[in-house]
């Protein structure tokens, strides 16, 4: 457990793989969120860590076996999305192109795989999806886009991502989704939560 | 029962309402937000009557030409903008404002402004702070533009005609304590006496979500530069692949990918927001130890504030 200000650590997760890292930064975060000790602001969940912010009231004892996984964390319940896509992306000449596959198979791969959020950040309701088919692994654009449009489904690296609201990006645009991501008014504010999972369709 | 309400007849550069933010949905990528400077926010509502935590406007560097619908009490503090910073000014019906710098590029860059009765804009996930980034919460989401209407809420308590709101620091030389950052230990010797050793310049492309410095690069390990995103927190700082210094703040994306090489300590963050596009900015390493006694003290400080207030 790694001091970052006052009252917030950051725990770290070191197994090999980013998923399972980030399943156990993920339950770590529900356990806390279930709990609410008193003190406790936020719990951010993340690739590999959990960031814990907390008030002078916070214990950060509990911290240090959420870490070492000594805290039995049961699965919490979490919802299936599917995500209508209509797949007319700028970039998808470039990603069939590098990742070797025709613009067909692109889709199809991509459609196959089922989706899990591993957790949100950029922007509200940015959710970073694990389950990216691994000959879809990309760097992300060298320059990125000034604006991406709202909605736009993407793909960098290991993750899969749906821009909430035009803003700069440098994904891999490959379509267009016309689902609600954030809408501060709603409650929920987001559609995905960490653990969901989610699937795209044509 | 008339209305109150206050127009905006000048927006000035960057005016938001703010209040203390809205804490715990980080989880989901929202941002807390809240005022830039709580310290200053805080004070000026006691001042007015108010909950520490009323919202109120955040200033910056250029104020706004307010004019009041109704009679309006209004207290500004942690810059000195209008005629009488510190104090509350009484406002009557049909009444302008001008909250001007008192010199323009001198003292704080930002001034909060606390409205007798609190700018009632709806609450939004619990808070009625403007997230500029993401465009909700305030005034309809968005900084305030001239002709807007800002209804004021009931006043629960006189302001205090007779007080004088203290005056916070600012300086165009500032060295902020920080604590190691999560990533400190990935920078070499030299990186950190590079960190430690310069003056940074306050970027004028400085804005809710972080303050950019310009300076000598930080040269991290290159194994740093393609972090993992994790969780980021209020007044970390983050060096970015040309090396240079960003300072979180209360907008700041809730993960981000760049390593972080210092945190600067909460009680300092004032310093920092108030100071002029420019200003010279060091680091100097403190304790988690220390920087808890400085919130501790800054606490009392308000604490003690209010209560002379109240007597």
């Amino acid at each position: 457990v790694r001091a970052v200000g006052e009252y917030s650590w950051l725990l770290e997760f070191d197994d090999g793989d980013e998923r399972k890292a980030n399943e156990r930064a993920r339950r770590a975060a529900a356990l806390l969120h279930g709990l609410k000790p008193d003190g406790l602001v936020e719990a951010i969940p993340a690739a590999r860590t959990l960031f814990v912010e907390g008030s002078p009231l916070f214990e950060a004892g509990i911290l240090v076996g959420l870490e070492a996984g000594e805290i039995e964390v049961p699965p919490s319940p979490v919802a299936s999305h599917e995500i209508h896509v209509r797949f007319d992306g700028e970039d998808l000449p470039a990603v069939s192109a590098v990742s070797g596959v025709s613009k067909e198979e692109l889709l199809e791969t991509f459609c196959a795989a089922t989706y899990t959020v591993g957790f949100l950040g950029f922007s509200p309701g940015f959710a970073y999806l694990y389950g990216l088919p691994r000959r879809l692994h990309l760097p992300r654009r060298g320059t990125p886009r000034l604006s991406v449009p709202a909605g736009s489904v993407a793909i960098a690296g290991p993750y899969a991502g749906i821009y909430p609201a035009s803003m700069p990006g440098g994904w891999h645009l490959l379509g267009v989704a016309d689902a609600p991501l954030f809408d501060a008014g709603r409650t929920p504010p987001v559609l995905f939560a960490p653990g969901d999972t989610v699937r795209f369709v044509p | 029962v008339t209305e109150r309400a206050l127009l905006v007849r000048e927006a000035g550069l960057l005016t938001t309402v703010q209040d203390l933010g809205r804490p715990g949905w980080s989880a989901l990528g929202i941002p807390a937000a809240g005022a830039l400077d709580p310290e200053a926010l805080r004070i000026a509502n006691l001042l007015a009557g108010n909950e520490e935590g009323a919202a109120g406007l955040e200033i910056t560097l250029v104020g706004p030409v307010l004019e009041a619908r109704g009679d309006v009490d209004l207290a500004v503090a942690g810059g000195a903008f209008g005629p009488t910073p510190g104090h509350v000014v009484r406002l009557r019906d049909g009444d302008a404002l001008p909250l001007r710098a008192a010199e323009a590029g001198r003292g704080s860059a930002r001034g909060a402004v606390a409205v007798s009765g609190g700018i009632d804009v709806p609450l939004v996930l619990g808070s009625r702070s403007t997230c500029v980034v993401a465009r909700f919460g305030g005034l309809h989401g968005w900084p305030l533009r001239k002709g807007n209407v800002l209804p004021v809420g009931r006043p629960r308590r006189a302001p205090r005609l007779d007080a004088t709101a203290p005056a916070l620091p600012a300086a165009d030389r500032v060295t902020l304590r920080v604590l190691p950052g999560p990533q400190a230990h990935l920078f070499g010797e030299e990186a950190l006496r590079t960190f430690y050793g310069a003056a940074y310049r306050l970027s004028p492309e400085s804005n809710r979500i972080g303050f950019r410095l310009e300076g000598p690069a930080v040269d991290g390990d290159p194994a740093a530069r393609e972090m993992p995103s994790e969780g980021t927190a209020l007044g970390s700082v983050q060096i970015t692949s040309d090396g240079q210094p960003i300072v979180l703040l209360a907008e700041r994306p809730t993960t981000g990918g760049y390593p972080k090489i210092a945190t600067v300590v909460a009680a300092d963050l004032g310093l920092l927001v108030r100071a002029q596009p420019g200003a010279a900015i060091r680091f100097a390493p403190a304790t988690t130890g220390e920087a808890r006694s400085l919130l501790e003290e800054r606490e009392t400080r308000i604490g003690e504030w209010a209560r002379w207030l109240r007597d």
